[in-house]
């Protein structure tokens, strides 16, 4: 099944659901830059940039940009990940000068804390990165810091399937 | 000495054709005995057909037509891009196609505004399916939606469900992928009812009070065991071969046939 939206598209794998959301308004930023941009002036007129959530269960409606919401309903077996696009101005930035998202990464990369909300148990993994002149946050979490082995092939399994196109 | 050498050939000629007659009747047994094969052997599976007994309603043509399950994928009510996953998942879930013109529908958006209340068992995921924004109001599903309900907007989905009008609901199987039941009622009750029919789970109706009320163990043992003779012949639920019109194996036709005027068969009654 295929999620497609803002030039990011998802051959998701079986089991796995997604969705692709704009904030119509943005919500409190998180770490960085939160995927919105001040057009500048007194007008505040703010821009949003695409979220992508992927996740082999069911994910819940209210959700926050990385995931708070989601990741407080998985289990050992569960993946969550989230494609998060930050606006022009961060290309070039220093935080983004990798090229390319990561297709393959590692169990060993993996930590409770690069989790955005410390639970127990789960292991959290965050990566900067631009792709066709677009800038991006890569954040994955895995139900079982004592699991990550299998869930890590799986959160490669769906990163392999993610086709970032130009703006 | 003419005579009794005619007398003595005339006994060799009765001996030879009496040991010939001996010799072909053996001969026709072992024959007989290598069809019926070795009885220390287990048969192998044949292909046998099924039908309810003479005079039992019969499951109706759309009981076998069932869809397989299918993910959904469209857009939220902001015309965001979602695919909602029914099928290979751990989680069972129970689409509710709905509409906002419907009266009826009216009922249930209420009812989904307490989802607590509707005694979904553990595990088991309520999604709303509404059609497109081409044949939807996407501003009047906004009044009727309440929060926390995922709702997705795909009329592809209403095509893959074959789903008949609004409101309409299809319980997914998600371990299977299998469309396990369903149907619609006037109101969640009705509804609930449906589902626990259907899966057998009387949580639908009772809540996890149900949970503790289970089949007679005999009956369960039965249907575990022709579960096993099924499946052992490659056939599931849902098989068509379950609805088809059985025929008799060669030996009983050859059997009726030449049972004469004295042998009754069941007739269906009219």
């Amino acid at each position: 099944m295929q999620l497609t939206s803002h030039g990011i598209t998802v051959d998701l794998p079986p089991g796995w659901e997604g969705r692709i959301i704009k904030r119509t308004q943005p919500s409190p930023a998180p770490s960085v830059g939160k995927g919105t941009a001040a057009l500048g002036g007194s007008g505040r007129e703010e821009r949003t940039y695409p979220i992508t959530h992927l996740a082999n269960f069911a994910l819940p409606n209210d959700r926050g940009d990385f995931g708070s919401g989601a990741v407080d309903l998985m289990d050992g077996s569960h993946v969550f990940v989230t494609l998060f696009e930050y606006g022009p101005e961060s290309v070039g930035q220093p935080l983004f000068r990798d090229q390319g998202r990561p297709t393959r990464v590692r169990a060993a990369q993996f930590s409770p804390n690069q989790l955005q909300r410390t639970l127990a148990g789960q292991a959290g993994f965050q990566v900067f990165f631009t792709e066709q002149g677009r800038a991006f946050s890569l954040y994955i979490v895995l139900g079982s810091a004592d699991n990550a082995r299998p869930l890590v092939a799986l959160a490669n399994e769906v990163l392999a399937a993610i086709t970032i196109d130009p703006r | 000495m003419t005579a009794v050498v005619v007398v003595e050939a005339v006994a060799l000629v009765i001996l030879a054709v009496l040991v010939a007659g001996l010799l072909r009747s053996h001969a026709a047994i072992l024959r007989r005995l290598h069809e019926l094969g070795d009885p220390t052997r287990r048969p192998e599976p044949r292909e046998v057909t099924f039908r309810p007994m003479p005079g039992m309603p019969e499951p109706s043509a759309q009981a076998s037509a069932f869809p397989d399950g299918r993910d959904l994928q469209g857009t939220d009510l902001h015309g965001d891009a979602m695919v909602v996953s029914a099928v290979g998942t751990h989680h069972d879930t129970v689409l509710a196609f709905l509409s906002s013109g419907c009266s009826t529908c009216t009922r249930f958006w209420r009812a989904f505004a307490d989802q607590e209340a509707l005694h979904l068992p553990q595990g088991t995921r309520l999604v709303a399916v509404v059609k497109d924004a081409s044949e939807e109001s996407p501003s009047a599903l906004a009044d009727l939606v309440p929060p926390g309900l995922v709702v997705i907007m795909s009329s592809a989905a209403w095509a893959d469900y074959r789903v008949p009008g609004s409101p309409y609901f299809v319980f997914v199987e998600g371990t299977t992928g299998r469309v396990r039941g369903e149907g619609t009622g006037l109101d969640w009750e009705q509804v609930a009812s449906l589902l626990a029919q259907a899966s057998g789970d009387l949580r639908f109706t009772m809540g996890e009070a149900g949970r503790r009320i289970g089949k007679p163990a005999a009956d369960a043992e039965r249907e575990l065991e022709l579960d096993r003779a099924l499946l052992a012949l490659g056939i599931q639920p849902g098989d068509p071969v379950l609805y088809q019109q059985a025929t008799a194996p060669s030996f009983l036709a050859d059997e009726d046939a030449g049972a004469g005027e004295g042998t009754e068969t069941p007739s269906r009654p009219e």
